[in-house]
């Protein structure tokens, strides 16, 4: 405590403004752009003079934007679900199982992983046309689990091995009931795992372009990011700037409220697999 | 125990199948009521609504006999392009009209994707509509696509600051020097990123100087006229009046360039003309228009001509009424609602004498002259490759090198012809 | 004897319930990914262009001699392998940089983290977007404020400085939060220790700190390898590989959905993916890297 003083107190104040800035910059950009007028696009300064939200009204009132929406919240959120169910499940088995699968899983997951996804978009779209998941939900659920669960078996399997499983058996001894013991002691030790995992996956799959654009064709299933190609400006060769940059602020709003809950638990979750790998 | 830990898994790979089902079961049936058959028209958003009120207004005119449905494409041509490509090489049917840029039409033809205008809706679709726009829609001597609407560029320039418009592009280009010069604002305005619209640029350089990129044939035929056109690119780009940002302009960029002011030229589409209204009602007052200036004095531009083309399917279910359906899409009622409220230029001749178009576009009698000696983009399947190479050899202008743009070009030019080597 | 049978009964239950747990996870990565990989890999051996359908042949290695002996490819390869050098490197130091300040700093650590946690959720189109329009002349700030005379993202080097920027931008908290969990692994006794022997702070973080975060620095510059190695979206965005500025992705996809190329652009894919294959290996097998799931099993 006696080395806390006010000197050292602004040196890490100042460090952390530095960091803040440097994180914040692009995205008051993106605010500033998005409540601009038409006329006042072409001042290159970074705050408004003026402030209009005509823009955000804008995209609100076009099936486009609010459909996209939808798709993108729904979409994200069940892909999100399914992957950590499936992932634990797989994340279990690699951790606390002895079987002669976990290299082979492991590897094949990897590959998945570092496939160019390019390369695997013509197929896919074939394959989907003849199952009749083109332009459905599931057609990009499927997708985003396939690249999601890699980076998802990793981290809870890193997890799981850090969770004490002997503590399952005292509790038992002591009386509780396997559910109880699962309740009261496991799973609380597996959630954090488990809650970051699916905000890595969540944002994974809020995230993609290429899947969205490739797999989608009308506002039954395109998200988001696949939506904004399809903004246009007053005329055919007009950039949507402002709109873009109001849907990018609109669907930016439920990342940055995510980690202001959650950002302990990413902090955790991110850095699993790294430590003990 | 562990009867009971297998028992969950089953229970949660269970639950994921119904739930997965569940989803995919509403939401990937539909459709296949009776009625009129569904004519589905894939077609980039149009913000003013004027594709989506001629679909409703052909639809209504066809008493029953169609419903056209309109499928939005990406704002970008590179977007739309791989949308459709993507479709129509899995054999798609659920595609009957398609909204094709102009360059598209020999590709998507030869690829067999397209069906050929049917030789008693021929004379229909040709009667009054420009000649250019035809030659756009047509590959191997057949009519393809109906010329939907087309667009062209024309010089703009500021009044107050060039009295008369420059004739040939040494003129404009020694006119904005001598006025940067001054301490005025002298810039010209033109599209230099890399990508079409500098193909566009070097096509209406080359043509306007009495050259061309490819032959009949679709052989290149390349000759001093692309030297001349590169060395008049590098001279613009190395002037005093190339805007800094040339190698990295669009169409947009150049409009918000023009609007604040810094430039006396703009070498862009009729777009601009509506947003400087709004936008920049000062300069507008000055705005005025000519006709694309000229490589060679005394002799007239051959700009490049844009557009959109409609093509039906060679895998819709119902080609017979998606023809019928394209027909009713570029008639003269719906063109003319598409130039007055979206800015689009009608392919139809007569509309440029229309009032109402006349009192939206004061430059239609400049257009329509544009328009009557424009020139093509090469036709070509090998089109998207061919203009790839020149944009690879041409960008940035700046760094253009005329004595040896002539060989390069030959060579690349031949080797996208055959589809050999990568694409830039 | 029984003793051992019932092991081995245990032994083979506990083996079906792994497969039973890992069978759906397995399957859905199946049914997405192997039918497509395995065509990619087909259609790299093809001549098969879409619009000239009826010249398709099955032409063995051809394309990937094409590949390789175009500049056009080296070229790209070079600018990635520049633009994952230099972002990762920058990364490297900026994230640690960064996970000192959320490891050390006296107040504000949540602020900090939840701050620098924006960058890594939003959207890298978006990102990207952010940064074209700041370093263009007319429209952004970034511009006006560094009085720059000429347009960054028209020639060469600037064009890759600014790609650079945005890929440190957007990925650099991802490296610092994997460098945070690795300095959380220095016991604080040591370095209280090493304090009262009178070694600097410089020397307690090379003596201390780097080879204890060894583990993490590996893992964190090999994830970031393997991705960075796969570029984009930011350049696609910001210039959609004109100047020389295509990365092997843009390569890649401009001959599979450009050029209709299915032939030769699956043979860039493949090309790609061997490559990011043999990163990691390299990292794995010469540095020590943990290769993902080779840990002890408790």
């Amino acid at each position: 405590m006696r080395h806390s003083t006010s000197g050292r107190r602004l040196g890490w104040a100042t460090a952390d403004a530095v960091v803040i800035v440097a994180a914040l910059l692009p995205v008051a950009w993106i605010l500033s752009l998005s409540v601009k007028t038409e006329a006042a696009l072409k001042q290159n300064t970074l705050w408004p003079s003026e402030v209009t939200l005509d823009n955000y009204r804008g995209i609100f009132q076009t099936s486009l934007f609010t459909r996209a929406l939808v798709n993108s919240i729904g979409i994200a959120v069940l892909s999100t679900l399914v992957s950590v169910v499936l992932a634990s499940m797989a994340a279990y088995a690699i951790a606390r199982l002895d079987f002669p699968g976990t290299r082979l899983l492991v590897g094949a997951s990897l590959t998945i992983a570092i496939f160019p996804q390019i390369s695997l978009i013509s197929p896919i779209f074939n394959i989907w046309r003849a199952v009749h998941l083109y332009d459905t939900w599931p057609g990009l659920i499927l997708p985003y689990l396939t690249f999601s669960l890699p980076l998802a078996i990793y981290t809870l399997s890193a997890f799981f091995r850090e969770i004490p499983w002997e503590l399952e058996q005292a509790a038992q001894m002591d009386g509780a009931t396997p559910f109880q013991a699962f309740r009261k002691v496991m799973a609380p030790l597996a959630a954090p795992g488990v809650f970051t995992t699916a905000i890595l996956v969540f944002i994974f799959a809020w995230n993609d372009f290429l899947f969205a654009i490739s797999l989608t064709s009308t506002d039954s299933a395109r998200t988001v990011p696949a939506a904004l190609a399809f903004f246009s400006g007053a005329s055919e060769f007009q950039q949507p700037t402002g709109s873009i940059a109001a849907a990018a602020m609109v669907v930016t709003v439920p990342i940055i409220i995510m980690v202001l809950t959650f950002q302990r638990r990413i902090v955790a979750g991110l850095t699993a697999g790294a430590v003990k790998g | 125990m562990r009867s009971g830990e297998r028992g969950s898994a089953w229970r949660c790979v269970l639950l994921l199948v119904l739930a997965v089902a569940a989803l995919a079961g509403p939401l990937s049936c539909g459709g296949g009521s009776a009625g009129p058959p569904t004519v589905s028209f894939y077609i980039f958003h149009e913000p003013s609504g004027a594709f989506e009120r001629g679909a409703e207004r052909c639809s209504r005119l066809s008493n029953g006999r169609y419903h056209i449905r309109i499928s939005e494409l990406p704002s970008t041509a590179d977007g739309q392009r791989q949308q459709l490509v993507r479709r129509l090489a899995a054999s798609d049917p659920s595609i009957d009209i398609l909204g094709m840029d102009v360059v598209w039409t020999a590709e998507f033809a030869e690829a067999g994707w397209l069906r050929s205008v049917p030789a008693g809706l021929r004379e229909a679709v040709s009667r009054g509509t420009l000649g250019p726009a035809l030659r756009t829609a047509t590959w191997r001597g057949t009519l393809q696509a109906l010329p939907y609407n087309t667009n062209t560029q024309l010089l703009w320039y500021r009044r107050d600051l060039v009295p008369s418009p420059p004739a040939t592009w040494a003129q404009m280009i020694d006119m904005g020097t001598r006025l940067e010069e001054q301490g005025r604002p002298g810039r010209v305005e033109i599209q230099g990123a890399q990508y079409e619209a500098l193909t566009v640029w070097f096509n209406s350089l080359v043509a306007s100087a009495g050259g061309r990129i490819l032959d009949d044939a679709g052989r290149s035929a390349l000759d001093h006229t692309a030297t001349e056109a590169a060395e008049v690119m590098r001279l613009l780009a190395r002037s005093p009046a190339a805007d800094p940002s040339l190698s990295n302009q669009h169409e947009d960029d150049n409009r918000l360039a023009f609007e604040t002011g810094r430039a006396a030229f703009e070498l862009n589409y009729p777009f601009i003309y509506p947003s400087a209204r709004t936008n920049a009602p000062e300069l507008f007052r000055n705005l005025a228009w000519a006709l694309y200036p000229s490589m060679v004095a005394g002799r007239p531009s051959h700009v490049t001509i844009g557009g959109i083309n409609l093509g039906v399917s060679a895998f819709s279910p119902h080609p017979d009424v998606a023809f019928a359906a394209a027909l009713c899409l570029r008639d003269a009622d719906n063109q003319r609602f598409a130039a007055v409220h979206g800015g689009l230029p009608p392919t139809l001749s007569a509309l440029y004498d229309d009032p109402d178009l006349r009192r939206e576009y004061p430059f239609a009698d400049t257009i329509r002259e544009a328009l009557a000696t424009a020139s093509v983009r090469p036709l070509t399947p090998a089109y998207t490759n061919v203009s790839l190479e020149i944009q690879s050899a041409l960008a940035p202008p700046s760094g253009i090198q005329p004595q040896r743009i002539l060989g390069d070009l030959r060579t690349s030019i031949g080797n996208a012809l055959n589809s050999q080597g990568l694409v830039p | 004897m029984p003793r051992r049978q019932e092991l081995t009964g245990r032994a083979r239950a506990e083996r079906r319930l792994a497969l039973i747990l890992c069978a759906p996870a397995v399957l859905v990565m199946a049914a997405v990914t192997a039918y497509p990989i395995v065509y990619a890999l087909w259609l790299s051996l093809q001549r098969y262009d879409l619009r000239f359908p009826n010249r398709s042949a099955f032409v063995g290695l051809e394309n990937y001699l094409t590949v390789v002996a175009s500049s056009r490819w080296w070229q790209a390869v070079a600018n990635t392998v520049i633009i994952t050098v230099v972002s990762v490197t920058i990364e490297l130091v900026l994230g640690m940089l960064v996970a000192l300040v959320m490891h050390r700093t006296i107040f504000g650590r949540g602020a900090v983290r939840t701050n620098v946690l924006v960058p890594y959720g939003i959207i890298t189109v978006v990102a990207a977007f952010s940064w074209r329009f700041a370093w263009t002349p007319v429209t952004g700030y970034l511009v006006r404020w560094l009085h720059l005379s000429t347009d960054p993202l028209t020639s060469h080097g600037t064009s890759l400085a600014i790609i650079i920027l945005a890929e440190v931008w957007k990925t650099t908290p991802f490296m610092s939060l994997l460098l945070l969990a690795g300095l959380a692994l220095v016991p604080e006794e040591l370095m209280e220790a090493a304090r009262v022997d009178g070694a600097s702070a410089w020397q307690r973080f090379v003596r201390i700190t780097l080879p204890l975060m060894k583990p993490a620095i590996l893992v964190a510059v090999l994830f970031r390898v393997m991705d960075a190695f796969r570029v984009f979206d930011d350049i696609f965005v910001l210039t959609g590989g004109a100047n020389q500025t295509q990365s092997v992705s843009i390569l890649g996809y401009d001959q599979l959905f450009v050029g209709l190329n299915l032939g030769i652009g699956s043979a860039v894919s493949v090309l790609i993916f061997l490559i990011v294959a043999l990163i990691g290996l390299v990292f794995i097998r010469g540095f020590g890297a943990a290769a993902p799931g080779a840990g002890t099993r408790r």
